[in-house]
């Protein structure tokens, strides 16, 4: 049995003040945006709930760089460009075929490497693009009487909000898929406890 | 002056003359000395009835005074009552309709940026309900098909769904629409209409900004319109997707326990085997 310290505190303090938001995030968007159902909160209680806690994901998400600029764990976050694609179609075998024949895991967290190539991109693409592009679109919602009124001949605000729809439907699937994912490390539970306790257990192959 | 009217000596009734000084000093006339207006023919009693209401010329002397009314366009205001129904009905109470029916000049005020929007909205509301006095009957089936009515009427101008979008930036039309032509499509506020939505959505953004102040309606604003951002192809396009994931995740998990199961009988029979 290996074990390996990969999360420290603030960081697993951050992933689950985020998880947190996301969901309180969720649950008053889909309130306001489906007004009405009995099932939802009151629309006027959801607003200023998401707004405040949009400020509070936008102040996550800023340390959240800066915890990656300022500690080891951008590290993480480094793409390995050499042999990127046989790393990642090894990964996808795995997901798609390996793991029903009970296959040995592809990759193995080292100090070094704690994410696999796939779960490197996705991160990336989460936290560094889907992530501000939400926050931007949902700040100019707030402010949207300084920008243009239209842009390329559309309505600014229906671009703006159409955006902010989009980017948050691909974000719910981000989650489930996530909350999907955490569930094949060595046993249902292992990566959900490391993200807890910060230490990563293996058995040793 | 508070207490001047007089009988007409055709039809009976008393007119009243008197004007609200209060209301006459917070409107947009209230510097004006009164016979800026009435300095026509005025001087025996009582006045010629040509001198009535209608015919003071409200655009020929904003037309003189451009720097007071540098924001209305009259001739644009003009082409757009006429097109109105209060110029084009046939029906006899529209008759000598005029801007003083709706502008009444002792209390007429341009805008009430900065106040509470419920306010501006009963204000601009009122004005419209002091003919249509009606609408206010409980029975009265002409907004029966407008959900919640009493709340829209608390948020929503008249003329918001009353006069036709136009593109000229201006806060509001002249050009009232009739019930038939007004609009009545919910989509046009409650998804991703550009015209009516912006309108609204702008306005009471900026409202927010004066009233709460620039931080504080990062977090409290009144501009939402239920249902703003909804469009029905991106929501069914998501749901069938996430609906999709959810089905192959399922699937996926499922196939990994049925793999666990294998393993489980392999090792079972493994071991069955090393006792034998």
């Amino acid at each position: 049995m290996s074990a390996l310290y990969l999360y420290p505190v603030w960081l697993r303090l951050w992933h689950w003040l985020n998880a947190l938001l996301f969901i309180v995030l969720m649950v008053t968007g889909a309130s306001m945006h489906f007004a009405g159902m009995p099932w939802l909160l009151p629309f006027d209680t959801a607003v200023p709930i998401h707004n405040a806690t949009g400020i509070l994901l936008t102040i996550s998400w800023v340390v959240f760089v800066l915890g990656n600029l300022f500690t080891t764990n951008g590290r993480h976050y480094r793409v390995r460009f050499r042999g990127l694609f046989k790393r990642l179609f090894a990964q996808m075998t795995y997901y798609g075929y390996g793991i029903f024949h009970n296959a040995p895991h592809p990759f193995h967290v080292t100090e070094e490497e704690k994410l696999n190539t796939l779960q490197q991109l996705s991160y990336i693409g989460v936290m560094y693009a889907l992530m501000p592009l939400l926050i931007i679109s949902g700040w100019s919602f707030l402010y949207s009487v300084y920008l243009p009124e239209t842009l390329f001949g559309i309505g600014t605000l229906w671009i703006i909000a159409m955006a902010h729809l989009t980017l948050a439907y691909f974000l719910v699937l981000f989650l489930i898929v996530h909350m999907y994912i955490i569930t094949t490390g060595e046993t249902i539970l292992t990566n959900l406890r490391a993200m807890f306790t910060g230490w990563h257990r293996e058995t040793d192959h | 002056m508070a207490t001047l009217g007089y009988r007409d000596a055709e039809t009976g009734e008393i007119v009243n003359l008197a004007v609200d000084r209060e209301l006459f000093g917070h409107s947009v006339h209230g510097d004006l000395a009164c016979s800026k207006c009435h300095g026509g023919d005025y001087q025996g009693y009582p006045h010629p009835p040509e001198l009535s209401a209608a015919e003071l010329n409200c655009v020929a002397c904003h037309e003189d005074h451009p720097e007071n009314t540098d924001r209305l366009d009259f001739s644009l205001i003009n082409e757009e009552y006429q097109a109105s129904v209060h110029a084009m009905s046939d029906d006899p109470e529209a008759q000598g309709f005029n801007c003083h029916s709706c502008h009444d000049p002792h209390a007429f005020r341009a805008s009430l940026l900065g106040r509470e929007i419920p306010d501006i909205v009963a204000y601009d509301n009122q004005i419209c309900m002091s003919c249509h006095d009606d609408l206010r009957d409980p029975l009265s089936l002409s907004h029966s098909w407008l959900p919640n009515p009493s709340k829209h009427w608390e948020s929503v101008r008249c003329l918001d769904c009353h006069t036709p979008l136009s593109e000229s930036g201006r806060p509001v039309s002249h050009q009232i629409l009739s019930a038939e032509q007004s609009n009545v499509n919910c989509v046009n506020c409650h998804t991703q209409g550009q015209g009516l939505l912006a309108r609204l959505y702008e306005y009471r953004s900026q409202q927010d900004i004066e009233s709460r102040g620039f931080f504080a309606k990062a977090v409290f604003n009144d501009a939402y319109v239920v249902g703003m951002s909804r469009n029905s192809l991106i929501d069914l396009l998501a749901l069938i997707i996430i609906g999709l994931t959810v089905l192959v995740l399922a699937g996926h998990g499922y196939g990994r326990y049925r793999a666990y199961r294998a393993l489980r009988e392999q090792q079972a029979a493994a071991s069955e085997g090393d006792k034998q």
